[in-house]
């Protein structure tokens, strides 16, 4: 029994199955984590390796080229880049994606330990560090606050970080911008002079002052006590009662020589949200986690813990991660909705019967849903990748179920019962219906088999569609027809408000037909000029292609903005946070309601912080974040308010350079950049040629900014000191050196104690005393026994410039030129505007440049993608060729892929819409979807040749026939595909051109192949025919031939056998 | 005793086979997959790509008083349904065991 005659015999145990299907899909669906992207195995493998006192140079040499020369010895390397700075080098491993990075890590230990006998001595074993997508933040929370400003920290740490730490899944969380509490002891170096007391003598008393010593124990009577002495202060202000030296017989109490202030760190990052002071809060997810699950969770933690805070402390969300993804499900959300609606709305309008629809329309949840099993069983999660494929499924998944239908309708129309119409016409159409999808299969099938970035994205997709197609056909197989055996019957009269709604509709088809088979009745007489129209067609429309813009990834609106802004190195805190403060208030002023938050951090921070320390920082940089509210309720893009910010900032002229970006880097789909990287040895050369490229590119419409990776020169003042004076006094470099430190930096005496928090006491010089250089140049330095001496008698204080860290990149020098494309530009014309300057400069010799970033990524993808569609080609050709059995079918069909090409480019320029990755991932599916109408086609016309009819009758017919499943299959794809292409909530940037892609792609294939197919088709029968004619008349004269001869073979013959 | 062939759209089968138990007439064979055409009008039915129907054939062997009525009653059913189509042949069974 095959599996229909199984369904329609058994409907119960068919439908059983199907709800059996739905109830573990829907369960699988309640599992399902929420996420943006399928998640991406990270492909980067950093090497730290410290080695003090080194200067860039050294590293570079000792350290850097050592460890780059072994480690590029490693399997899938794709780029080792390096970066020198003093004190430490960065060696970064990019690999190919898709492999372990557990077993590339592994290598990368074995390729260390094999070098670590030939570094440096004292460099540090080196580190390795596996960059995770879980180290971006998933959440940042602003805290505004007044007078709780100097107990933030710990106000925030204890009632906020720790119970949102406490959260399954959350990583860490940090606070920036809200400075730990200090206890200083100021001291003013007149008064320690005339003393004789040094900042050392005096954290050692304090040190000695500040002490819980055990005394042992005592047996008095028959009990044992044990001793102790408690010395540790109870408050900061009992260390002025301290004695710190005796003069002239008269106690030196601290308080003589210093003020001891109880205050927070000195240096320290400042937030600002919304133009309050407060602290910023950052919060990492661990591996694996869920980030809408955490988001959720400390959002709803968040009113709770804000009870528990003083009432002037705020908190506020800045960032929630969660925000992008939930509205981008959302919007994807209701794409599908209005897909399932107007797919619903085609298949009634082309059939006219209610219980037709349902039968059809059954098929699309039924498929969807059996794919979230396939999601659940492999941890996969619902993200844009697997809901943009439902919507793109759903007007497929029908197809199948179409033809089913169709046909058994036909059945029943010739008065069969429903049942074994069901059984029977389901049985005709097996075979075909089962091609169409093999070709579906072969399209999508190879896109689980792309390596790198677009992989990634594309396996999930790849493996959906497979799992789709698959159900919609054993659908169609067995559920269809045992609905069409159950609900189907032979139409009675319809009712009169049916026939007045559907009664134009359907004269308006028939006439259609009509107009179309008289149309393929002209058409295949003049196949010349339509042949030669349609070549005409596609070579104009691509010479658009060399108009169109190409972009690897598509931008998306994200609702935020960040800005990284330098002010001239050397810039204090005080001076950047006036210009910080001042854009805040501008673009506060400006944006109104528009923005939500507006967030900045100025100021160095805290090694501690490990957010804070991954990203640039220091007193002349200011780092912004603009929240902005979701796109539907604003009246400007975050382009435009990226434009609007480049602007601003460029005509401030105290600001160096700045970076903007839209979306802020946290995922997918921020602004595309171009990188120009210049290789060489000479420092001067490559900046010289850097600076040269930078003040051309600028002038190039669509770059939004440019900047150079390579830092500048950074002034310093370095404190040469003359060693032999240094001896003559009893000193030597290191004290000398201990000496400044312990006076500028400070000198950490001991720790303060309260409620189990330790806060450090540090001894400096008062801030007063910090202010010139001769301050330094008075600090006395005390040598073994002898006279003090002031620091400007045994060196000098100069001003020097540091060289800049160094950026090695495939084991060469290198310094990069980063362009931003500005929003609405295109990636390809700030590439090619590079390209030409590049052209046109005079590049020094050993000075290379070459492109790469997101354009680099963009040709490797294209490549693949480019193979991938000949893979696929092949592949659908196999396939039609096999169930054709003829080589020449598959060709005509093939014919309406060029076309689909054709609609593709026409689509893309007039919507303006940039050639991107999803464009062409659109192109893919466009081989797989356009021969399908070809095949439908073909296949009627060749059974109409089959059954006797002329090859110009059997396309007319199969034309008048089939084109309503065409228009019918077709219309569900496109209609499916326009709420996506039309869309413009959050994220729907992303896959708009891929609809985009798909409904110019598939209209104007769709359009040529209902007439050049069957145009061809004539004309291959027609040379077939000829050929057919010229063999039977070699026949024919072979055998008039063989008739007049025939006495003289046979003679022959005789003769042959009597001469033997 | 007499012999009936009835040939037939496959879709007819479970009908016929209602039919001869309604009329009585118990034994039959029964060829499921059969190819064939008409003399006149009717698709050929050759389970092929062209023509994808096929027929089924009964061979019943009934008493001389069923052969009219259930020739009536095929007739009926062929002209109810004419597209899928229905013919049944008659003769003599001379000997049997």
């Amino acid at each position: 029994m095959s599996l229909y005659e199984g369904a329609v015999k058994r409907p119960i145990m068919t439908a059983l199955c199907f709800i059996a299907v739905v109830i573990f899909g829907l369960f699988s669906f309640s599992k399902l984590p929420i996420d943006q992207l399928p998640d991406i195995e990270s492909n980067t493998i950093m090497v730290f390796t410290y080695y003090s006192g080194a200067s860039a140079t050294d590293i570079e040499n000792n350290v850097t080229r050592p460890l780059e020369s072994t480690l590029n010895s490693c399997s899938y390397i794709k780029h080792v880049t390096s970066k020198s700075s003093e004190n430490v080098s960065v060696v970064t491993l990019e690999f190919e994606y898709g492999h372990n990075i557990d077993d590339l890590t592994n290598d990368v230990r074995d390729k260390l330990s094999m070098i670590s006998t030939s570094l440096p001595e004292d460099a540090g074993t080196p580190i390795i560090f596996k960059f995770d997508t879980s180290m971006m933040p998933i959440m940042m929370l602003s805290v505004q606050a007044d007078e709780s400003q100097p107990a933030l920290y710990k106000i925030l740490d204890e009632g906020v970080a720790n119970p949102l730490a406490r959260i399954p899944g959350v990583g860490t969380v940090s606070i920036a911008g809200a400075p730990e509490r200090e206890i200083y002891v100021y001291c003013d170096p007149q008064k320690l002079e005339a003393y004789n007391l040094t900042i050392e003598a005096i954290s050692a008393v304090i040190s000695q002052e500040n002490r819980n010593i055990p005394g042992g124990n005592i047996d008095i009577g028959n009990e044992t006590f044990s001793l102790r002495v408690e010395g540790e202060f109870k408050d900061p202000t009992e260390m002025s009662r301290i004695v710190v030296a005796s003069f002239g017989g008269k106690n030196v109490y601290l308080s003589d020589v210093a003020r001891i202030v109880d205050t927070t760190q000195e240096r320290a990052q400042e937030s600002y949200s919304n133009g309050r002071k407060g602290a910023m809060m950052i919060i990492q997810k661990q591996t694996g986690a869920n980030t809408v699950e955490i988001c959720r969770k400390v959002n709803a933690m968040l009113p709770q813990l804000q009870k528990g805070l003083p009432s002037d402390v705020n908190i506020g969300v800045i960032v929630d991660g969660s925000n992008d993804i939930i509205q981008t499900v959302k919007s994807l959300g209701e794409t599908i909705a209005y897909a399932l609606l107007f797919v619903i709305l085609v298949v009634y309008f082309f059939t006219g019967r209610w219980r037709a629809t349902i039968v059809v329309a059954i098929t699309i949840p039924l498929s969807l849903i059996a794919s979230f099993i396939y999601l659940a069983v492999t941890n996969g999660s619902l993200n844009i990748i697997s809901l943009s494929c439902l919507t793109i499924a759903i007007g497929m998944v029908v197809d199948d179920a179409i033809v089913v239908l169709e046909n058994v309708t036909t059945h029943i129309e010739r008065g069969s019962d429903p049942k074994q119409a069901a059984i029977h016409a389901t049985n005709e159409v097996a075979i075909s219906v089962i091609a169409s999808t093999l070709t579906i299969l072969a399209v999508f099938f190879p896109l689980t088999m792309i390596s790198g970035m677009t992989g990634v994205m594309f396996k999930q997709l790849g493996y959906m569609m497979c799992i789709i197609m698959t159900i919609s056909t054993v659908t169609a197989l067995s559920l269809t027809p045992m609905l069409c055996s159950r609900m189907l019957k032979l139409e009675k009269r319809q009712n009169k408000v049916h026939q007045t709604i559907y009664g134009p509709i359907q004269k308006a088809l028939d006439r259609l037909d009509v107009w179309y088979a008289k149309r393929i009745n002209w058409a295949v007489k003049h196949r010349k000029t339509v042949f030669g129209a349609c070549v005409v067609l596609f070579a104009v429309s691509m010479s658009q292609a060399g108009r169109l813009k190409t972009e690897f990834f598509p931008s998306d609106d994200q609702s935020r903005v960040t800005a990284t802004i330098y002010m001239p190195i050397s810039t204090n805190t005080e001076r950047s946070k006036v210009v910080a403060a001042e854009l805040a208030r501008k673009w506060m002023d400006r944006y109104g309601d528009d923005l939500k938050v507006c967030n900045y951090r100025v100021g160095s921070a805290d090694e501690n912080n490990t957010f804070a320390s991954m990203q640039t920082n220091g007193t002349y940089v200011i780092s912004m974040t603009l929240s902005l509210v979701d796109l539907k309720d604003r009246s400007i893009t975050s382009d435009q308010v990226v434009a609007d910010m480049r602007e601003d900032m460029n005509n401030i002229p105290e600001i160096e350079r700045f970076m903007v970006t839209a979306g802020g880097g946290m995922s997918m789909g921020s602004q595309s950049s171009a990188k120009f990287e210049i290789y060489g040895y000479d420092f001067d050369e490559t900046d010289r040629v850097a600076q040269e490229f930078i003040s051309r590119i600028r002038n190039v419409k669509g770059v939004g900014e440019a900047y150079v990776s390579r830092d500048k020169y950074q002034p310093e003042y370095h404190v040469e000191f003359d060693r032999e004076k240094l001896a003559q006094n009893g000193l030597n470099l290191t004290t000398a050196a201990s000496f400044l430190r312990n006076r500028m930096y400070g000198s950490m005496a001991s720790y303060y104690r309260e409620d189990g928090e330790e806060y450090s006491i540090k001894v400096k010089y008062a801030p007063e005393f910090r202010t010139e250089l001769s301050d330094i140049e008075n600090i006395l330095l005390y040598g073994n026994g002898a006279n003090a001496v002031r620091v400007k008698d045994v060196g000098r204080v100069v001003e020097e410039f540091t060289p800049p860290s160094i950026e090695r990149k495939d084991r060469q020098r290198i310094n990069t030129v980063t362009c931003v494309v500005a929003g609405g530009s295109a990636l390809s014309d700030v590439v090619s505007a590079g390209q030409k300057i590049i052209e046109d400069m005079d590049l020094p010799e050993g000075v290379s440049v070459q492109i790469a970033g997101d354009y680099e990524e963009q040709q490797d993808s294209f490549k693949d993608m480019a193979t991938l569609a000949i893979i696929i080609i092949l592949l659908v050709f196999i396939v039609m060729a096999a169930q054709f059995e003829s080589l020449t079918l598959p060709f005509i069909i093939m014919f309406s892929i060029p076309f689909a090409l054709s609609g593709i480019v026409i689509a893309l320029a007039l919507t303006g819409t940039s050639l991107n990755i999803m464009s062409l991932l659109g192109g893919i599916m466009l081989i797989g979807i356009v021969v399908k109408n070809g095949i439908v086609l073909i296949d009627y016309t060749i059974l109409c040749r089959e059954r006797g009819m002329s090859a110009i009758l059997a396309t007319t017919t199969a034309a008048r026939s089939r084109l309503r499943p065409v228009l019918m299959t077709t219309l569900t794809t496109i209609l499916g595909m326009i709420p996506m292409a039309l869309s413009h909530g959050q994220g729907a940037a992303m896959w708009r051109p891929l609809g985009v892609s798909v409904i110019g792609g598939l209209t104007i294939s769709t359009v040529l192949t209902l007439l050049l197919v069957p145009v061809l088709f004539c004309a291959f029968e027609g040379v077939s025919i000829r050929r057919g004619r010229k063999a039977h008349r070699k026949q024919l004269e072979l055998a008039a031939y063989w008739n007049e001869n025939k006495a003289e073979f046979l003679h022959d013959k005789t003769a042959r056998i009597d001469m033997n | 005793m007499k012999s009936i062939l009835i040939t037939f759209d496959q879709a007819y089968t479970e009908r016929i086979i209602d039919l001869l138990t309604r009329m009585n007439c118990r034994g039959f064979s029964m060829v499921e997959q059969l190819m064939g055409r008409g003399s006149k009008t009717g698709e050929p039915h050759y389970g092929s790509h062209a023509w994808p129907s096929m027929c089924t054939g009964i061979l019943a062997v009934v008493e001389e008083s069923h052969v009219d009525p259930l020739l009536e009653e095929l007739h009926a059913m062929d002209l109810k349904t004419e597209k899928l189509g229905l013919r049944a042949f008659v003769w003599n069974i001379e000997k049997m065991i």
